[in-house]
């Protein structure tokens, strides 16, 4: 026998598991050992508890390195511990070789970060309160960083009786966040909007005009710190006759800033445009050909555009190039309707950049 | 996951001939490290146990050589509740676990799962082994042999840095991604325009591989024409002539020649079924079954679809309404009992293997091919 005690020996938690008293001459004989990582696990094992002690019996061990380092045995998980997860180790001194001993265990759980819920629907786009139609899709944009999965249970669309209208959003696996998961992009399903596909036939669109809804974010939907929201968030809005008009850069109007400091140039659109392809598409390029550094600002209803240079303004001719992917409420594009209607015949433009000029004085 | 076995590489393996007759050395240019994957979500395997990772944070294809290239016909591969032993043994609890994808390796017959550690924007990336005696494996991806292709940005995201100064959230998810005779190809749903891009990218990658995309049309009625973001696809063979089945976002079912999908093209997808209403497609394969061609269609509405695609070349475009429930286009029938299926693989010629949800949990496990 190498005289472990288990008297003496003691499980440690923090970011590695830590086993100290096992004593020096087995400390010597695991060192020199060249074992693999399941006969390492014969020793000690970490597991994470799923909950139901009958299925834990046939579960793996938490992945990890092993080592002596210290005077201890140490187990390095492959991931870190997670806060609110129950842990156990078990150490079995028998397993090493020449040891003996009855195994020891021990349970830890890391308490959670935070426990107050703070995070909530900041706004959700389009603002406005009618729209139309064949609304394409809204932004959902959260203050904090969001958990996915299984977002499509926490988002619903209701009539203004409260009727849930069935399946309305393009519902797919790989859900429409950005890098830092604080904004959603919802579709609408688009065979509910598509002139001359089967569900619209024969289900009929989403949204009627005439008619109000709300659409409802639920406070059950958890943050990346898997909390809560501080509230349900409910939008209400009519529905308007369907906009099936192109985004029209000539009907645009433009104000030129009236003097060389650093004040805005504005552009009214006339009608509301896709919040996120307005906000980061439109570009001011300066008398010599060059981008003009600057901060963009919408206008709460995404009807109008301004855009003011970091730089002041030099004296001449600028343009603002607006690519004609832009799109409106109902995905319209620039000469390119959402859905094109051949007979009509339009002139289909290529992705290309519209140029608006002003000039400043 | 999907893939197209080249029926000269099964007759190889018939004949008990390795890669090695055909000398290509897919690996050629890969270097070795870390690729650095953000994210994963879908996988197809290509030649020689390479497998293609779908990283959408990093706008990427990762080639990675697994190494997993001893033939193995493979046994059938069963985990109950892979969702709670994925937890345990990566250290979690299940409900932080999610399966993006799952891929087999036609060689070894190892089943692969793209697996998210997390749901927030820290999710670890893990792919997972599983053997024929079910045992679940991490594969490193801190050390790998890998080769990566970029993918082109949109048109748009070029401009964004020089005058904008916030950051840009524009980002494109990766819907599909699959290997047929030296390309992959990938579809990606942008989060921002309505539109889908699809890339085919020559195999092995170039130093920077920018894969050109197409943009996407769906005609409907011989009146209306729309962008149609693709959601999910499959390659397969018509004769010689490589095609796409794809389902569009909107729900039909629809063919696209491989050869129209030139980089700037505007391709339009013949309609060659309707999935019908409330529904959506989740994953598909292709098969054959006593001589005949088969598509096999996982979808959230009702049981698998069978659809048979022998007739897909003399099937009419799909051009005037489906009402009242017609059937019009290519046949299929239901199987009622394969329910909740949630990942679709093809295992071997008999079988296919699936993620299947239920009341406790998901299920790795073999589905007979109907």
């Amino acid at each position: 026998m190498l005289g472990v005690s288990a008297a003496e020996i003691e499980i440690r938690w923090g970011k590695n598991v830590e086993v100290s008293g096992v004593g020096l001459g087995a400390l010597e004989v695991l060192q020199r050992t060249n074992w693999s990582r399941s006969q390492w696990q014969q020793l000690l094992s970490v597991h994470a508890e799923q909950g139901n002690l009958l299925t834990d019996l046939n579960m793996p061990a938490i992945l990890g390195s092993y080592g002596v380092e210290s005077n201890q045995v140490r187990f390095a998980p492959q991931f870190p511990f997670e806060p609110g997860v129950n842990y156990r180790a078990v150490f079995r001194p028998e397993n090493i070789p020449g040891g003996g001993g009855k195994p020891i265990s021990s349970t830890f759980q890391w308490p959670l970060t935070r426990t107050q819920a703070t995070t909530r629907v900041a706004a959700v786009y389009p603002a406005a309160d009618v729209l139309p139609e064949n609304i394409l899709k809204f932004y959902i944009q959260f203050s904090a960083s969001m958990s996915g999965g299984r977002i499509y249970e926490h988002i619903h669309l209701r009539d203004a009786s409260g009727k849930a209208v069935q399946l309305p959003f393009l519902e797919i696996d790989e859900e429409l966040w950005n890098r830092d998961m604080t904004r959603l992009t919802l579709f609408l399903d688009p065979g509910r909007i598509k002139r001359g596909v089967r569900p619209l036939e024969e289900v009929g669109p989403s949204l009627e005009p005439g008619k109000s809804y709300t659409l409802t974010v639920t406070r059950d939907w958890r943050d990346a710190n898997g909390l809560p929201l501080t509230a349900d968030f409910v939008k209400k809005f009519a529905v308007a006759a369907a906009d099936r008009e192109s985004p029209d850069p000539a009907k645009w109007k433009v104000e030129a800033p009236r003097s060389k400091k650093t004040i805005p140039v504005r552009v009214d659109f006339k009608e509301a445009l896709d919040h996120a392809i307005a906000q980061r598409a439109l570009r001011v390029i300066d008398p010599s050909g060059f981008a003009v550094a600057g901060a963009v600002e919408l206008d709460p209803t995404d009807h109008q555009w301004s855009f003011t240079p970091d730089q002041p303004w030099k004296q001449g001719a600028y343009q603002i190039l607006v690519p004609t992917i832009i799109e409106d409420l109902a995905g319209n594009n620039i000469g390119k309707p959402f859905d094109v209607d051949l007979m009509r015949g339009p002139q289909l433009m290529t992705n290309s950049m519209v140029k608006i000029p002003f000039t400043v004085r | 996951m999907k893939m197209l076995t080249r029926s000269f590489g099964l007759a190889a393996l018939a004949l008990g001939l390795g890669s090695d007759s055909f000398a290509i050395n897919w690996t050629a240019n890969f270097k070795e490290g870390a690729p650095n994957i953000q994210s994963i979500s879908q996988l197809a395997f290509g030649p020689d146990g390479i497998l293609f990772v779908a990283d959408s944070k990093a706008a990427a294809v990762v080639a990675i050589d697994t190494g997993d290239t001893k033939a193995s016909p493979g046994a059938p591969i069963k985990v109950e509740g892979i969702n709670q032993k994925l937890a345990a043994l990566l250290g979690t609890s299940a409900d932080q676990i999610q399966i993006g994808d799952l891929a087999v390796n036609p060689i070894s017959h190892k089943a692969y799962l793209a697996v998210l550690r997390g749901r927030g924007p820290t999710a670890a990336p893990v792919l997972v082994r599983v053997d024929a005696s079910s045992q679940l494996e991490v594969v490193a991806l801190d050390k790998a042999k890998f080769s990566r292709a970029e993918l082109a940005d949109a048109p748009m995201d070029k401009m964004v840095g020089e005058g904008n100064r916030q950051s840009n959230p524009r980002m494109e998810s990766i819907t599909d991604v699959a290997y047929l005779d030296d390309k992959v190809i990938v579809a990606g749903l942008s989060n921002e325009e309505f539109s889908s891009t699809l890339r085919t990218i020559p195999f092995p990658f170039k130093t920077v591989e920018k894969g050109a995309s197409v943009e996407i049309y769906h005609g409907a009625h011989g009146r209306y024409e729309t962008r149609a973001p693709i959601r999910t696809f499959v390659p397969f063979k018509v004769g010689n002539e490589p095609q796409l089945l794809a389902a569009y976002t909107c729900t039909p079912l629809v063919q696209l020649p491989i050869k129209d999908l030139t980089p700037g093209a505007k391709a339009k997808g013949k309609t060659v079924a309707e999935l019908g209403n409330m529904n959506r497609p989740i994953d598909m394969i292709v098969y054959q079954k006593d001589g005949k061609d088969y598509l096999l269609l996982a979808n959230s509405a009702r049981g698998l679809m069978k659809i048979s695609t022998d007739k897909i070349e003399e099937t009419e475009s799909i051009s005037a309404p489906v009402t009242g429930g017609g059937k019009k286009g290519l046949t299929y029938e239901t199987i009622e009992s394969a329910k909740g299926i949630e990942q679709l693989a093809t295992f071997d010629a008999n079988n296919a293997l699936v993620i299947r949800k239920t009341d406790s949990g998901q299920n790795l496990e073999a589905l007979a091919l109907p």
